[in-house]
């Protein structure tokens, strides 16, 4: 059963495995966990040392990744949230588990909706502000039009899946892009 | 228990004395008595055979599934839950049967009086409502998580607790009455570390009541008399409360009330809880869910009205998606997390694991998961112990292979080339860059699969029989190909037609059928390699094409994860602000119709672009036929080797002069879409290369062929190795070079032009271009593929450097997995469908040289083929292969009716998707037309909620006896209008039904 559940991570990291990832947690601040994990599960690494990792350091959604993935959505982790974050944003992971991350990464508010406001942040995290706030309540309005699949002025789950499945180039969290295995060479 | 504590304290309002006279030593049987028989037993007993009889609110609703009895019987939300909730999830209350059955006996005697009170149905529910309970408490009470972690009576609790500020709420804006809130949640974290009867716990004031479980309804009523001076139906305050309140933040409540219906709706096909009417289980679910939630507004959170539409809005996705992260125990315990895992034990192990991974879930949740799966599985087999044995057998079997599998996985993952370097690519240009150099990668390994194959079937058979070569070495070789080169294993010249055989005694080796066969299979696997993929690429870049988008929602939302480098990451930013303000000011300017004098400018700038480009297109591909037919002798006439070099030298600047001038095309047609413009460019380019390659193909197949005495096929073999290798060479060139020229001009000469982007279309092309090269040559030249894995691999790294060094990330937002599609069709539409049509002429009517190569004395390549059947027939053993060749491959017949039926299946499934087309659009246009429903039955419930507040402003300050005939009746209008809002948005707005349904909760508060 052990050896069962181990497998069960492995097949989700499988690139970077287990240990590798545990190391990595470790790493990032090793005054605060211990080599022996077992005796102390209930470690937690502050926002400040997941967020200077060199996959989130530039990433403008690094606090919104940060507290998505946080038990409290504080940003500070476990080593679970931290096998779960990297568990989803392997290019293993399926499409529908990443949809439903990425949704929740937008939504900033947490109300399980995008709404305009939601919108708002996200532009602006994207455009780093160089937009004014007319060509961004724009922009939003424009979204809000494409994507809102029942017209109640915010997206749901289902519009944001919708539109997913309408761009292929979505949610490259890593190389989604790739090509078909030609023979496992 | 909770199903006791429930409908007791439903009748608690009644009963606000008794509590007091309450004995804690009483037993069961003597509690009911009092209930039943209380000073308001008129109107106690009236409500309830009323509703059960005309209402099927507990009965009749279990059996019919469309929810007549909680929409007309709304006021008690508390039991109703109850009864529907049959289900028996839960295995621990029932394992305690003396439970249950004091739970049965205080009703019995007291309902004894009344037969349609329905106590059976009441105790059955029991199990389930815990259930219930749990699941409301879980979703809508943060701060009882922790005793959700238990999972034994959350239900009894949460309502109780729910019932508190629902029936101190007569004034709506403090619902969650502070003094009241206090003492209960208190109780609740004592009661935390007593597992069974938190409801009874909940009374915290009595402590030694822990150990007796058996008078929480009772103990319920004492505290509801002292802690609430307006005891009333909870539901009826429930209806009450949020009929009064009118902050916006009430409609948000309502929107999520109203959608909420759509979980129910979604699982109850799946739900293997419900063993009595499961399709009425749900549906009442949400309702109770929702009125809870009305009743306990979260404190502190801002939008505490949201928590619900959270798992309103993952319902698409099913019972894996469909709830919000609640803690691991809670979800897992939740009526979700119970159908989660009874779908999850009948799978394969491996299947579970699968579905257990793809959970939006934590790490510590997935554990549990697997746990209690694992648990209910053991449970399970434990009832068929027979086979278990083998399943574990099979399980250990499975569980080894699978290791091996990950082990042999990770193993090829970390050989596999350049992982690391490809990383490092789209962390810093963006997916757009990676997909050129995956796409160098994908056909690497065609190349390095076409060499193997012709290595081991071709080559090595031909290494086995030595010839001396005497031709001299001199190093030009490697430009020419000539030479040294021609004598061995590289040409088809070099190969014999003898059947090759070791001993006297050893197998046989054919080298003709060998050959034949061994170029014909690599291409036949090329070709279903690239349909494949280039199906999966369609299917899985299938756009609905009723939709129209400019895709400013897919800009936003795709931002490129991979880009983790700092600079890249501004660099990004910039460019997609640039990009929306474009977007945006195209926007505004769509509305501006051109005149009619700019259109017809636009408009034949189009034209004469195509014009210039065709023509210049025409003019190279005839330059390039007169130098080819002349090259024969002008080759003749010069005796150094180094003049066979001209025409690809010259085949090699076309390439690299062309594409860089229709690039600059775009300076004067302007195209409104950036991926037109794309589209065009790469039109051209390729009908450039593809006519040059063609005009080639006639060039070799029509002259050199048939005029040449020597052995043609090498001649062929020769120039294609020339081609190719002239264009790497020109490849490196142009990136060491020009490239970095670009560069240096880019930023210290011109600095507004600033570092070029990475062309992605032109350097495609260029692969797109050797590779068909490679095709054709590989039937003349099999070391070919070879040859091409060695530029590949050292383009790669040519290119990589130039890439980091020379170019700055594209500052357009690629649609780069359309692009690949559209790339890997036009590797499989005009170039592989090209080179299997040359080989096919070469095959069939080209006459083998007569004395080089292993088809040599043939009149035809295909002869081979046709002496071998002729061979086979004398055979009997092999007569099966002859009848195949006869009556399949070399029928007319047996092609005219393949075609037929191909043709047929072609039209089918093409009216199929013209079908879906329209089906398509219909769904969409339903789902418009639900949405604006939702929103007008939203405004209509709010404005009824508006109106009954204005006709009753005073009734909850009324006296107890006097609600008491006014109560149901209110509260099943709300209750109705809200049911009635679930059921109309949940089926079809066509249906006839609704509207009445609709225009009875218009007519109600009339009334």
């Amino acid at each position: 059963m052990e050896g069962e559940k181990e497998s069960v991570r492995m097949r989700v990291f499988r690139a970077g495995s287990c240990q590798q990832l545990f190391y990595r947690y470790q790493d990032l601040a090793p005054q605060l966990v211990p080599l022996d994990y077992t005796s102390c599960p209930d470690v937690k690494v502050p926002y400040e040392l997941i967020g200077s990792m060199p996959e989130l350091k530039d990433n403008p959604f690094r606090q919104r990744i940060a507290q998505v993935f946080s038990e409290d959505g504080d940003g500070h982790m476990t080593l679970d949230n931290f096998l779960d974050m990297f568990s989803v944003m392997s290019e293993m992971a399926p499409r529908d588990l990443k949809a439903y991350y990425a949704f929740k990464i937008y939504d900033f508010n947490n109300d399980d909706y995008i709404c305009a406001w939601d919108l708002e942040q996200t532009v602006t995290k994207l455009t780093r502000g160089e937009l004014s706030a007319e060509e961004v309540s724009l922009i939003c309005e424009k979204v809000l039009d494409e994507a809102d699949g029942d017209h109640d002025g915010r997206l749901s789950l289902e519009d944001f899946q919708n539109m997913i499945l309408r761009a292929p180039d979505f949610l490259r969290f890593t190389d989604s892009v790739k090509f078909p295995p030609f023979f496992h060479l | 228990m909770s199903a006791y504590r429930n409908s007791a304290y439903e009748e608690d309002p009644d009963y606000p004395d008794y509590s007091d006279s309450r004995n804690h030593t009483q037993g069961y049987l003597k509690t009911p008595g009092p209930l039943n028989n209380s000073d308001d037993s008129s109107t106690r007993s009236n409500p309830y055979p009323a509703e059960s009889r005309t209402s099927p609110d507990y009965l009749g609703s279990l059996a019919e599934p469309d929810y007549p009895g909680s929409w007309s019987n709304p006021d008690y939300p508390g039991t109703r839950s109850h009864p529907y909730s049959a289900g028996t999830d839960y295995p621990k209350p029932l394992s305690e049967p003396e439970y249950i059955g004091s739970q049965r006996n205080p009703y019995q005697p007291g309902s004894s009086g009344e037969p349609d009170y329905s106590q059976s149905q009441r105790n059955r529910d029991f199990p389930g409502s815990k259930g219930r309970g749990n699941y409301t408490g879980s979703r809508v009470n943060p701060d009882y998580l922790d005793s959700l972690g238990e999972p034994d009576y959350p239900g009894a609790q949460e309502n109780l607790n729910s019932s508190g500020p629902r029936a101190t709420s007569n004034h709506p804006g403090s619902r969650r009455n502070p003094e009241h809130a206090s003492p209960r949640v208190k109780a609740y974290i004592d009661s935390l570390a007593e597992p069974d009867y938190p409801g009874a716990e909940s009374q915290s004031n009595h402590p030694h009541f822990f150990g007796e479980p058996d008078y929480p309804g009772a103990e319920d009523y004492r505290n509801s008399t002292n802690f609430w001076g307006e005891p009333d139906y909870p539901g009826a305050e429930n209806g009450h409360d949020y009929g009064s309140s009118e902050d916006p933040e009430m409609a948000r409540q309502m929107l999520s009330r109203t959608s909420s219906v759509q979980p129910s709706f979604h699982h109850e096909g799946v739900s293997p809880l419900g063993i009595l009417g499961r399709e009425d289980v749900d549906y009442p679910e949400s309702i109770e869910m929702k009125s809870v939630g009305m009743a306990n507004p979260h404190p502190g959170a801002p939008g505490n009205g949201y928590v619900n539409p959270a798992y309103v809005g993952d319902d698409g996705l099913g019972p894996a998606y469909g709830d919000p992260p609640l803690s691991g125990h809670d979800w897992l315990s939740s009526p979700q997390g119970q159908k989660l895992i009874e779908s999850l034990i009948p799978m394969t192990s491996r299947d579970r694991i699968k579905a257990i991974r793809n959970q939006p879930r934590t790490m510590e949740e997935k554990r549990n998961l697997r746990k209690m799966v694992d648990k209910e599985k053991s449970k399970q087999s434990r009832r068929i112990l027979e086979l278990n044995c083998c399943a574990q057998c099979l399980n250990s079997i499975s569980l080894a292979y699978r290791r091996f599998k990950n082990n042999l996985s990770e193993l090829l993952d970390s050989i596999s080339l350049w992982q690391k370097t490809l990383k490092v690519i789209g962390g810093k240009f963006g997916t757009s860059v990676l997909s050129y150099f995956n796409f160098l990668r994908w056909l690497l390994k065609f190349n390095i699969f076409s060499f193997i194959v012709t290595f081991s079937f071709i080559i090595i058979p031909r290494l086995t029989v030595t010839q001396e070569n005497d031709l001299q070495f001199t190093g030009l070789e490697f430009l020419t190909g000539a030479g040294y080169f021609t004598n061995t294993v590289m040409y088809y010249g070099f190969y014999t037609n003898s059947t090759i055989r070791h001993g006297n005694s050893g197998a046989s080796y054919n080298m003709q059928l060998a050959y034949i066969f061994t170029i014909g299979g690599c291409l036949v696997v090329c070709f279903f390699s690239l349909l494949f993929s280039m199906a999966r690429y369609f299917r899985n870049n299938f756009i609905n094409p009723h939709i129209y988008s400019r895709g400013i929602a897919k800009l936003i939302f795709c931002w490129d994860f991979t880009v983790t480098h700092e600079s890249a990451v501004k660099l990004r930013q910039k460019n997609l602000s640039t990009e929306v303000r474009e977007n945006l000011s195209e926007i505004r300017q769509e509305n501006v119709k051109l005149t009619f004098s700019q259109q017809f400018i636009r408009f034949s700038a189009h034209v004469a672009a195509w014009v210039v480009s065709s023509g210049v297109a025409i003019t190279c591909c005839v330059a390039v036929y007169y130098l080819a037919e002349n090259n024969l002798q002008f080759l003749a006439n010069h005796s150094n080797p180094g003049a066979v070099l001209l025409l690809p030298f010259v085949v090699s600047c076309i390439n690299l002069v062309v594409p860089r001038f229709y690039s600059m095309f775009r300076l004067v047609e302007r195209y409104e879409m950036p991926r037109h413009e794309v589209y065009t460019l790469l039109i051209r380019n390729i009908f450039l290369k593809i006519s040059i390659i063609g005009i080639l193909c006639y060039y070799w197949l029509k002259i050199v062929a048939l005029n040449s005495e020597e052995c043609w096929e090498t001649l062929i073999g020769q120039e294609i190795y020339r081609l190719l290798l002239m264009d790497f060479v020109f490849s490196l060139a142009d990136s060491f070079l020009g490239e970095f020229l670009r560069r240096i001009i880019g930023t210290r000469l011109i600095t507004s032009l600033g570092l070029p982007e990475f062309d992605i279309a032109r350097n495609v092309l260029e692969l797109i271009y050797a590779q068909t090269l490679v095709w054709i040559g590989t039937f003349f030249c099999p070391l070919l593929p070879f040859i091409q894995m060695i530029t590949l691999f050292i383009m790669f790294y040519v290119k990589n450097i130039s890439l980091m060094m020379n170019f700055q990330p594209p500052s357009k937002a690629w649609r780069a997995s359309q692009m690949m599609t559209f790339f890997i069709f036009l590797l499989f539409f005009p170039s592989f469908t090209g080179v299997l049509c040359t080989l096919a002429i070469t095959i069939w009517r080209l006459k083998p040289s007569a004395d080089c190569g292993p088809f040599r004395g043939l009149s035809f390549f295909i002869e081979s083929i046709y002496s071998w059947i002729d061979t086979l027939n004398k055979r009997s053993s092999y007569r099966w292969v002859v009848w195949i060749y006869q009556n399949l491959i070399g029928s007319v017949h047996f092609f005219f009716i393949l075609t037929l039926i191909v043709l047929i299946i072609t039209y089918l499934y093409w009216q199929i998707t013209e079908g879906r087309k329209i089906m398509i659009r219909l769904l969409h246009e339903q789902i418009i037309n639900e949405g604006k429903d939702k929103m007008f039955l939203i405004d209509k419930l709010i404005k009824l909620q508006g109106m009954e507040k204005r006709a009753n402003p005073t009734s909850f300050t009324l006296e107890r006896r006097d609600l008491e005939p006014w109560g149901p009746l209110r509260v099943r209008q709300h209750d109705a209008a809200q049911v009635c809002i679930c059921a109309n948005i949940s089926s079809l707005v066509s249906n006839p039904d609704l509207r009445f349904r609709r225009s009875f909760q218009e007519d109600n508060p009339k009334a």
